[in-house]
């Protein structure tokens, strides 16, 4: 709100966002989505999952799960290192909020974009899958990148990577294995 | 205001609600055991209170309904006669209509749908046959009930009781679990202190402790609700059910003070009902077929609640017809199971019936039932962590149990190191621990073990949950069991017993196979707790498609 009180009539705010490094590139984020920044502690892995899903972790007793963008975006992991940080965010997943955590190389600045300092995405040249992209911000000579955190957290990705064994069908399951009840189950 | 009056309408909603399952309660004790004044008046009072309510928050059509179901119950008690079957399936149907329209009013004043107006004239008949004084509208007790009906809003019933959201216990107990793990960390610095401080330091942590054990004790022992209450509430469902197959039936209810956690009670009271259906529509025989069985023709659904360890243990049992052995063999046959070997034991093949799948329409006919919807059952229980078993004899009855952990906060815990994370398995699975001889591991993801002379499969959980890092050198072989089946499950390290207070993985997670759930552990990290059905029941999928891959080629 002050940020409209500051500036000439025509450019208005377009918000205020966060931008932290991921791989060497800027990123940014809606400061609405970002909840807190925690310091990067100790992750566990959840097995059967999505490469890009580091793990989750403890946030003041709640387990948060950890997305790695560089991962998502076909880079090598994360390496983590002393500004390694969580960004903790709110998302919407399917509906309800959901609170994530992102991991970040470091977290850089605080920016206020005004409305034409945010160019539209380009059809193509970015690492990132435009629809994962809000636009690009303009700082001084380079862009950051803005991010749809919404979108980057998609429903169906997350259990279908490495799953094969749910995809058989009942008949071939051993009759023996009366304990099992992930048996393949017909529209569950 | 208007946020008042919202406030104000949930609560009646609820209470309103409860209310009306007593009525109805009382209503079919009534009509088991005849002749209860004590019973009329509970009704009385229900409807009355209910009347006045409306009547203040100004909910017309409800108030009026309500005051025609009050002078039927006015009129009834006046005479002290004997309650007729026709009079309560009025008052029932009554009760029903009252639900739906309490339940509409947070949305608007509701207003009474023909048929309901129809119900309304039927108890008016009712009244006007029965009483011998004139049925025109008392101004007395019409100025009387107005009053009556604020003093009810301001001052509810007298017992001592609060009413409160379950998402405050929720956090209660959240909380409660978080100092535990704090208080774990606590200790862990104290004991470096040393010295007579340290000594001190320990002591009072100690006390501190024990306090905090208690209030833990107390904050689960708030969330836990008497079994009774919902298992009553089937008596309806069996009255009604019985009514329209033309069946007998009744339900003894043996352990109704058991208590469990709200939760599961919410996560039970379907597959109860579910059950009790079962039994009505497939396993109690119509009256005259009984009869000739040599049975009372009226079939008895018994159902109990105990607490056995750390479970609470539902069996129903009903003395109808029972399942037909040779015809569900035929079945399962058909459907590809036991195709190698006969089932060695009845609850083997008993468990068929949970499969989904094998709820056909046909099968429904077929077997008489017993087919339907049981894998819903299944699901449900087992997403409580608890076990469900059917067992028959045929002719003579069926017995269903159902076996549940008290609570789903917090269970007992056995925790392994594998690679560089800690897992957790749910002790109800655990049966011994055993040290896995070097001859006997072979590298990959599972292997066979000698334990004792039998050939006991296990999986090596570092490479399952693929961790990366190079084993720690000796393994160790967690032994559980499902069901009749036992595995091992080879770890890096054993770490002991815990109560890990379960955290949801959240949506994210789910459908993820062999993961469970998580916990916080003593360090502050995340510990993920082990799904060992689900675990096992992937293996044996893979190993299957290993098989049928190779038979191919």
């Amino acid at each position: 709100m002050e940020a409209v009180k500051e500036v000439t009539p025509q450019p208005v705010s377009h918000g205020q966002y966060l931008t932290f490094y991921v791989a060497g590139e800027e990123y940014a984020v809606n400061i609405l989505k970002v909840k807190e920044i925690i310091e990067f502690d100790t992750v566990t892995v959840v097995p059967n999952t999505a490469p890009w899903i580091r793990g989750v972790t403890n946030l003041r007793g709640n387990v948060v799960p950890v997305i790695d963008l560089a991962v998502k975006f076909g880079l090598p992991a994360s390496q983590t290192s002393k500004f390694s940080c969580i960004v903790i965010t709110e998302v919407s997943y399917n509906g309800d909020r959901l609170t994530m955590g992102v991991m970040a190389d470091s977290v850089s600045q605080v920016l206020d974009f005004l409305e034409n300092e945010i160019e539209a995405t380009p059809p193509f040249g970015t690492r990132v899958r435009l629809e994962f992209l809000l636009g690009m911000g303009k700082m001084n000579k380079k862009f950051c990148l803005i991010l749809d955190i919404d979108k980057v957290l998609s429903a169906d990705e997350i259990v279908a990577v490495t799953d094969s064994v749910k995809t058989l069908p009942a008949e071939t399951v051993s009759p023996r294995s009366k304990s099992g009840k992930r048996a393949a189950e017909p529209g569950a | 205001m208007d946020f008042d009056r919202d406030a104000v309408l949930t609560s009646f909603v609820a209470e309103t609600q409860e209310g009306l399952d007593l009525m109805e309660q009382s209503l079919l004790a009534m009509e088991s055991r005849s002749g209860g004044t004590e019973l009329l008046d509970d009704v009385f009072r229900v409807a009355h209170t209910l009347k006045g309510n409306a009547t203040s928050l100004e909910l017309d059509d409800l108030k009026g309904f309500a005051h025609a179901v009050e002078d039927l119950l006015d009129v009834l008690r006046e005479q002290n006669a004997e309650v007729s079957a026709d009079v309560i399936s009025l008052l029932l149907k009554a009760v029903d209509e009252l639900r739906a329209l309490v339940a509409a009013t947070p949305a608007g004043s509701p207003t009474l749908t023909p048929e309901q107006q129809q119900l309304r004239k039927q108890i008016g008949t009712q009244v006007a046959s029965r009483s011998q004084r004139v049925m025109a509208p008392n101004p007395r007790t019409e100025t009387e009930q107005t009053a009556s009906g604020a003093a009810t809003v301001a001052a509810p019933a007298p017992s001592r009781t609060l009413r409160t959201d379950i998402d405050k216990l929720d956090r209660m107990l959240n909380l409660t679990g978080e100092i535990v793990i704090a208080q774990g960390r606590l200790r862990r610095m104290i004991d470096n202190v040393g010295g007579e401080l340290g000594r001190d330091l320990l002591e009072m942590q100690g006390e501190t402790e024990r306090l905090f054990h208690d209030l833990q004790d107390e904050v689960m022992r708030v969330r836990l609700v008497p079994i009774g209450t919902m298992l009553r509430q089937n008596l309806r469902a069996v009255r009604d059910l019985a009514n329209s197959h033309s069946k007998l039936a009744r339900v003894e209810v043996v352990g109704g003070d058991v208590e469990v956690d709200t939760t599961i009670l919410e996560h039970l009271k379907d597959a109860v009902l579910h059950m009790i259906r079962n039994a009505i529509d497939h396993g109690i025989e119509a009256p005259p077929v009984r009869k000739k069985k040599g049975k009372n023709p009226c079939g008895l659904i018994n159902v109990s609640a105990a607490h056995v360890g750390g479970y609470v243990v539902v069996t129903l049992h009903d003395d109808g017809a029972g399942l037909n052995r040779a015809k569900i063999l035929q079945k399962a046959k058909q459907l590809g199971f036991f195709q190698n070997a006969d089932p060695t034991s009845d609850s083997e093949l008993y468990q068929v019936l949970f499969r989904p799948g094998f709820s056909t329409a046909e099968l429904v006919t077929e077997l008489s039932g017993r087919g339907v919807g049981l894998d819903v059952v299944k699901r449900n229980v087992e997403a409580l962590h608890g076990t469900v078993e059917i067992d028959s004899e045929e002719g003579r009855s069926t017995t269903v149990t159902i076996r549940l952990p008290l609570t789903l906060a917090i269970i007992d815990g056995f925790s392994v190191q594998a690679g560089s994370d800690t897992y957790v398995v749910p002790q109800q699975y655990v049966v011994e621990c055993t040290e896995l001889p070097s001859a006997q591991g072979r590298p990959g993801n599972s292997g066979v073990l000698n334990l004792r002379g039998t050939a006991l499969p296990y999986i090596r959980l570092r490479e399952v949950f693929g961790q990366s890092a190079a084993t720690a050198g000796r393994e160790n072989v967690v032994v559980v069991r499902v069901g009749d089946f036992q595995a091992g499950i080879a770890v890096d390290q054993l770490l002991g017993g815990m109560q890990a207070v379960i955290k949801p993985l959240g949506k994210v997670f789910r459908g993820v196979s062999g993961i469970a759930g998580s916990t916080i552990l003593g360090d502050g990290k995340v510990g993920l707790i082990i799904d060992v059905p689900g675990l096992l029941q992937g293996m044996m999928q893979s190993g299957l498609q290993a098989k049928s891959a190779s038979a191919v080629h």
